[in-house]
């Protein structure tokens, strides 16, 4: 059996800007998880999110030594930060657009986030 | 056994002030760094000195900072490496010479590291840009910067002459902590493995806090403690190059693994080949291991690729002008209202002739933030704010945006209201893009200059 979940409960990430393009990491806070977010984060996933703000293309980047997973957003700042229009200049929030992507992850999976969840929350 | 503690104490120019010296008083540090520079940095300190040529060209917040630390830093031997001197490093140099004599320290070099500043000749080196593979020549008119990113080689120089403060031009960010980690143990720039793991050094600590806790903390998920006095980053490395990084004592925020992930891959983007001017590092080969508390170790002893025979160049072109503005709405029919204004702006621009380069709306509340991937939601939010932002080729035309949003107050929508902020042009700012290009290495030489207190 499977769940549906949003990746904000099993990675983080960052994202920061380099000219035209926003890197945006996904980061496992479990490295146990980091073969399930490989599976799952992919770059099809990422361009449902990303495609109607990125011009260019999409890369992906595997950084299994620190159970991680690098995007590259090419032009997904309509012209990068010193031209944009756009009100979040730096794309520094993109890292929660990546977080709120739906993901399909094991029952058992599952009971073990609503655990840490639940520590979370106390 | 030889250690030296690099204390980062900004991250850009006008990041906080306490750092540096809680870093200095409990840090126990041998070098206090200062990146005052973010990629937009020298183009708009161009621009603002084309306004004002009597602005000084380095830094506006140098003096301010150095004033709190420098006499206490020569005290305890501490040496400062920084890259505020921005346009005028030489200028930056003599201005901190006369702060030192100023506060009655009677003796003290400083050097400034000039070299990289190719403003008046790169439109005439052969150079295309990265972005779209055009000469930069055909951009000659436009140009109102061209820099390139610097290596260590040129505080190492400084730090061989004696330098008490080191003020650089544009360096790659990390190479404020490259410099000082290879002059202290004898690193050959050429022994790509150490040079690269002086780079993660650097590119961990660089930021500031962002390695200690700031940009981290996600209620529920990620915590972080008292973020409001959040301790910065201190890369301690040993001879045997052992590094760890950790933060001031006995203050907020928190150094873990996953503070150092998020931040190894910032700004990051191939981590296979992240490209600085005195290397290549493979972040691929990085991995960290939590030592104690707010203590991690950094294992990075592969990592490094023989640099690349050129340097990355930034340029700054002059394009047109940007203008925005805001207007609130609330309760009953916000929304519906926000976008009648947004229909009626639209055609006070027909009758009154603005044809903005570029037009942006946003409802603020809606999809300002992720724009246009924001997920579609049936619930209206009570708050709506509509955003209007234009490019123009003139500032004349930029201006035009705020008299035609200025008289709603009296003629719009009802229930409208206006943002705060009315300072004149303070909503317009012009527009320096930057594109980016190679330059051979051999075109760039650096060099030191010294600037010293005399004896007293």
């Amino acid at each position: 059996m499977t769940k549906k979940l949003l990746l904000r409960e099993i990675a983080h990430s960052r994202s920061g800007e380099k000219g035209r393009d926003s890197n945006i990491s996904v980061i496992a806070y479990d490295p146990k998880n980091y073969a399930l977010i490989e599976e799952t984060v992919t770059i099809d996933a990422v361009s449902k999110l990303f495609r109607p703000i990125s011009k260019g293309r999409i890369r992906r980047y595997e950084v299994p030594n620190v159970h991680a997973l690098n995007f590259v957003i090419e032009d997904v700042l309509e012209g990068g930060r010193t031209r944009t229009l756009a009100f979040d200049e730096s794309g520094k929030a993109l890292s929660s657009l990546m977080l709120s992507m739906e993901v399909t992850v094991p029952d058992d999976l599952m009971s073990q986030f609503e655990k840490n969840l639940r520590r979370a929350n106390q | 056994m030889k250690k030296i503690r690099l204390g980062s104490a900004t991250a850009w120019s006008r990041d906080r002030f306490e750092p540096a010296s809680e870093l200095l008083e409990r840090g126990n540090i041998d070098y206090l760094c200062f990146d005052s520079m973010s990629e937009v940095t020298m183009s708009i300190a161009q621009a603002q000195k084309l306004d004002d040529a009597n602005r000084p060209g380095y830094d506006p917040y140098l003096v301010p900072r150095m004033a709190r630390v420098l006499k206490e830093c020569k005290r305890k031997g501490v040496r400062i490496i920084t890259n505020s001197g921005w346009l005028d490093p030489i200028g930056a140099a003599e201005r901190i010479v006369e702060l030192a004599q100023e506060l009655g320290i009677t003796k003290l070099r400083v050097a400034a590291v000039v070299g990289g500043i190719l403003t008046d000749r790169i439109a005439d080196m052969g150079l295309t840009f990265i972005e779209n593979g055009e000469p930069i020549s055909k951009s000659r008119e436009q140009i109102v910067t061209g820099e390139v990113y610097q290596g260590a080689g040129g505080i190492i120089e400084a730090l061989k002459q004696g330098a008490d403060v080191v003020i650089t031009t544009r360096v790659g960010d990390a190479c404020l902590y490259l410099g000082p980690l290879a002059y202290e143990f004898g690193w050959d720039l050429n022994d790509y493995h150490k040079v690269a793991k002086g780079m993660v050094v650097g590119h961990l600590v660089e930021c500031g806090s962002q390695v200690s806790g700031g940009c981290f903390a996600d209620p529920g998920y990620k915590d972080v403690p008292d973020l409001a006095r959040i301790g910065n980053p201190i890369a301690e490395v040993d001879e045997e190059g052992r590094v760890i990084i950790s933060k001031v004592p006995d203050s907020g925020g928190v150094v873990s693994v996953d503070t150092c992930i998020e931040q190894l891959l910032y700004e990051v983007q191939d981590p296979a080949n992240y490209f600085c001017p005195d290397v290549v590092v493979d972040f691929t080969k990085v991995t960290f291991q939590q030592t104690s508390d707010n203590e991690v170790e950094v294992i990075a002893n592969q990592a490094g690729k023989p640099r690349t025979p050129t340097l990355k160049a930034l340029i700054g072109l002059s394009e047109g002008y940007l203008a925005e503005e805001l207007v609130l709405f609330a309760g009953p029919g916000a929304l519906s209202r926000a976008e009648a204004t947004r229909e009626l702006l639209l055609e006070r621009f027909k009758i009154i002739g603005l044809q903005p380069q570029e037009i942006r709306w946003d409802y603020l509340g809606i999809n300002s933030v992720h724009r246009e991937a924001t997920p579609v939601s049936e619930e209206v939010p009570y708050e709506i704010v509509l955003r209007v932002a234009i490019k123009t080729r003139t500032r004349r035309e930029a201006e035009l945006l705020g008299i035609e949003v200025d008289p709603l107050a009296v003629n719009g929508i009802s229930g409208i209201g206006k943002w705060g902020t009315h300072s004149p042009g303070s909503r317009i700012r012009p527009i320096v893009g930057l594109n980016s290009s190679l330059v051979p290495r051999e075109e760039v030489p650096y060099e030191v200059v010294i600037r010293e207190v005399e004896f007293v």
